[in-house]
């Protein structure tokens, strides 16, 4: 038997059939969105609640990372320590953080145990129990993680990069800074608890082994009697272009840019999206070959989408030692420069190839197609279905990127440096 | 064989594992051609296993083993290095490679109907040219590695602890090694490593996934048949590891780093469950001992610890990151908590609760071809047996508490080895 016939021989007991997300809007509004994978023994679960350093008030960056932490110790009936001894019982897998406009709760367990996990998962943002005695050590770890920080220097370039381009509160570091940290008390963080654990604009996405009536009939048991109005998240303001320099101890310099990109979930963001990856997708994408391939200037460079919320924005990254930051820089921008003269039919074909079948790939993981879910509610308002991207990804030709590219010259972006050494390329005339 | 069930993980596994199929096949050349075959997945996933690291280098050639690895990317008499990079794009592989002490791992993973052109491809890097330009262009890599590293100090600590634990056994080597050894390397020493170790029986083709098994090894043979073998063998001597307290200081730190090491046992122990139950228990990053002495108090914002198993010798290793005016006090509470489990050993529940962790974390990896080829081929090219993840599942829940109480019972929280990597403002005895 050939591959091929292998292949077609099993289509109809493939991943790729009903893949279709099923959504429900609970009475109180929470958005439940699943994908059946009836294949697997495990099911995953992302819940994204709409607060985090962007919603944080004035004078007290840090609230959101603080409550997070805070949520998840103890809950309805138990304790911090017995919440924790009845997930773990349940053998479930956290995770979940707190970031810009979001935060968020995951957890992997068997699909057996579902009905025995959603009211416990859920207790965590509808009767958290917020005990005095939890709020320091909560506080503190809040404190450690943002004086960990120095020690990544890739990581805070990020951080920096964001808060030079985005000049609304979503520039805020998810770590708040050490004066707002400090000044939180309880009480102040009680009520960001109040505003914030709302269903409303809250998204519950789940995928996995289980079938849509019991994850629904699970989710509605736990998260029905949730009430309260959510909280309305302010637009994405971008900054003036410019430079910055951090002077860091490290032994290579960081080397961040940004600028805005289109709408997420547009056409054109697909077009954007296809181009991005024509030069930096791959190890055989542009930006690879020229900075690492042929000159050996860095191990680490790239070049990707991201989006806030009706926000998408294009950031680059590269680590270099000081004495080569300067040529990292310069070809880096050149790349993006000479991406606007177009890209070539294999190019395009390499790069569209590669992105769909990470998609098959990642729909085959059940953490990662509840993750996509949770974003694309979260970001776009609805769970697109893999099909429905697939088939946009197809649609985008070369005429549509060249074309794109030649209007959408490259926007004179932020960049930020980190590191020992300023960095003298690109600098505008 | 496997005991009885005892869990409800393990009947859902099961449910799984009635879909694998093991094959396995020895070329004449001594290739192990090996595969998991799952008629459900949607993508499949190839990797040639290397059996060789840092641990086979001497120290002169220290990190030729990794550097390699990404020399056999830049092609050979019939690719050149963008040809592969661009062949692997064609194939729309997610594809990379690593390197650690034991061994070295190419892989990729295609939509089934590509996996011909996948294999024939990774089978190009297992004969590469080692060109001397790409050899110097692939140093300054190598080298921004190492610099990016270093930027990395809870990596980095274990880099330069690790040495000093192992007290000279291979198994402490740095995979990446050091400027210095990198620096000086020649392509002739890379020649000469490659010729001694890439051996067809040092290798095994593992794949993960959907194909078609007989195809796979038609392939192997027409490509990898005549392939020359030679032997490859591996020195293990014996292992005496350190005790007691070591640091470095770098003014340039925010935080204490602490590496933690302890005496554990090897991966044919038959233990080694018990080992990783055990770890767990005292130090997984949510839930553990380690986590309600120190994180859950916000003492410091990382503390774990969990059992590495390694082919002929094992260790329990643990991070620490912490504030350097709290350093001695975290450090010795970790140490309190490591201690104490040897009187007071874990629960049933604590010991049933980590178990369930660690069936969850094996089931959700193995999800995709890709997340389930490294365990298959590692497992294979170590121990020389297939597992399924069924069965691992099932050891893990099987593990004995009482396994775990012999483990403690030999004190090895007694013998630990402690190092800080930090600024300096704190107490590091020397």
């Amino acid at each position: 038997m050939s591959s091929d016939d292998d292949a077609s021989a099993v289509a109809g007991t493939t991943p790729e059939v009903a893949r279709t997300p099923l959504t429900a809007t609970l009475e109180n509004g929470l958005t439940i969105v699943y994908e059946a994978m009836p294949w697997l023994p495990s099911v995953s679960a992302t819940l994204v609640l709409p607060f985090g350093s962007v919603s944080d008030p004035e004078g007290f960056e840090g609230a959101a990372t603080v409550l997070h932490e805070w949520m998840q110790r103890g809950a309805g009936d138990l304790d911090s320590r017995a919440l924790s001894d009845a997930l773990e019982d349940l053998g479930v897998r956290r995770g979940g953080g707190s970031s810009r406009e979001s935060s968020s709760l995951t957890a992997s367990f068997l699909a057996s145990e579902l009905e025995a996990v959603m009211p416990l998962f859920a207790s965590m943002v509808t009767s958290p129990r917020l005990d005095d005695a939890e709020f320091e050590a909560a506080r503190e770890l809040a404190v450690q993680e943002l004086e960990s920080l120095d020690d990544s220097p890739a990581q805070r370039l990020f951080d920096e990069l964001l808060a030079a381009f985005v000049a609304s509160p979503q520039g805020r570091s998810p770590y708040g800074t050490a004066e707002g940290l400090a000044a939180l008390t309880p009480a102040l963080v009680r009520e960001e608890a109040r505003r914030n654990l709302r269903p409303t604009g809250a998204v519950l996405a789940l995928a996995g082994g289980a079938d849509w009536d019991r994850v629904l009939a699970a989710a509605r048991e736990a998260f029905g009697g949730w009430q309260g109005d959510g909280v309305n998240l302010p637009g994405v303001q971008v900054g003036k272009p410019g430079r910055r320099h951090v002077v860091a101890d490290s032994a290579q310099v960081q080397i961040g840019l940004a600028f805005p990109g289109p709408k997420p979930g547009t056409d054109e963001a697909y077009v954007h999206n296809v181009a991005l990856n024509v030069l930096s997708g791959s190890m055989g994408s542009r930006l690879f070959t020229e900075v690492r391939e042929k000159r050996g200037l860095v191990y680490s460079v790239s070049a990707f989408f991201r989006t806030l919320r009706g926000f998408g924005y294009t950031v680059g990254y590269a680590g270099t030692t000081p004495e080569r930051a300067d040529e990292t820089l310069a070809v880096f921008l050149a790349e993006l420069e000479r991406l606007s003269e177009g890209v070539t039919a294999e190019e395009l074909e390499r790069a569209k190839t590669g992105m769909l079948s990470a998609l098959v790939m990642q729909g085959e993981s059940s953490s990662a197609t509840a993750g996509r879910l949770a974003a694309d509610v979260f970001n776009l308002g609805r769970a697109r279905t893999l099909q429905e991207i697939t088939a946009k990804v197809e649609a985008v030709t070369v005429e549509d990127v060249n074309e794109y590219v030649a209007t959408h010259r490259l926007p004179e972006p932020t960049i930020v440096t980190l590191g020992p050494a300023r960095v003298a390329a690109g600098v505008a005339q | 064989m496997t005991r009885a069930p005892v869990d409800d993980a393990t009947p859902l596994a099961g449910e799984v594992a009635q879909r694998l199929r093991f094959d396995k096949a020895v070329l004449d050349n001594g290739l192990a051609v090996i595969g998991e075959h799952n008629a459900g997945a949607a993508s499949v996933a190839a990797g040639f296993f290397v059996h060789t690291g840092a641990r086979d280098e001497t120290p002169e050639v220290a990190g030729v083993s990794h550097f390699l690895e990404h020399m056999v990317f830049k092609g050979n008499e019939r690719y050149t290095a963008e040809d592969i990079n661009r062949t692997f794009d064609e194939l729309g592989a997610q594809y990379n490679a690593f390197t650690s002490e034991e061994r070295t791992v190419y892989y990729g993973a295609v939509l089934p109907e590509r996996l011909p052109q996948l294999i024939d491809l990774l089978a190009e890097l297992m004969r590469p040219a080692l060109r001397q330009e790409d050899f110097d262009v692939e140093k300054k890599v190598i080298l921004e590695e190492i610099a990016m590293y270093e930027d990395r100090p809870h990596f980095h600590v274990f880099d330069i602890s690790a040495p000093l634990f192992w007290s000279g056994h291979p198994l402490g080597n740095s995979v990446l090694g050091t400027k210095e050894s990198i620096g000086a390397l020649t392509r002739e020493q890379m020649l000469e490593y490659f010729r001694r170790r890439y051996s067809p029986q040092n290798l095994v083709l593992a794949v993960s996934g959907r194909y078609d098994w007989d195809a796979v090894l038609e392939q192997a043979e027409r490509i990898a048949g005549a392939w020359p073998t030679f032997e490859a063998p591996r020195e293990r001597p014996e292992a005496e590891t350190a005790a007691g307290r070591d640091g470095v200081v770098d003014p340039k730190l925010n935080r204490v780093h602490v590496a933690y090491y302890a005496p554990g046992i090897a991966m044919t122990d038959p233990r080694r469950y018990a080992a990783a139950v055990l770890g767990n228990v005292l130090g997984d990053s949510s839930g553990s001992r380690l986590y309600w002495e120190l994180v859950d108090k916000g003492l410091a914002d990382n503390a774990s610890l969990g059992h590495e198993a390694n082919e002929d010798q094992g260790a329990f290793v643990g991070y620490v990151s912490v504030a350097p005016e709290r350093a001695e006090d975290v450090i010795a509470r970790y140490q309190e908590v490591l201690a104490r489990a040897q009187a007071e050993p874990p629960t049933p529940e604590e010991w049933r609760r980590a178990q369930r962790k660690l069936a969850t974390g094996l089931t959700l990896r193995a999800e995709t071809p890709l997340g389930r080829l490294t365990s298959l081929g590692a497992t294979y090219q170590s121990l020389g047996v297939y597992q399924s993840v069924a069965e691992v599942v099932d050891r893990v829940m099987n593990a004995q508490l009482e396994t775990g109480l012999e483990l403690l019972a030999a004190r090895p929280f007694d013998a630990s080895f402690v190092f800080t990597l930090g600024p300096g403002s704190h107490e590091a005895p020397r």
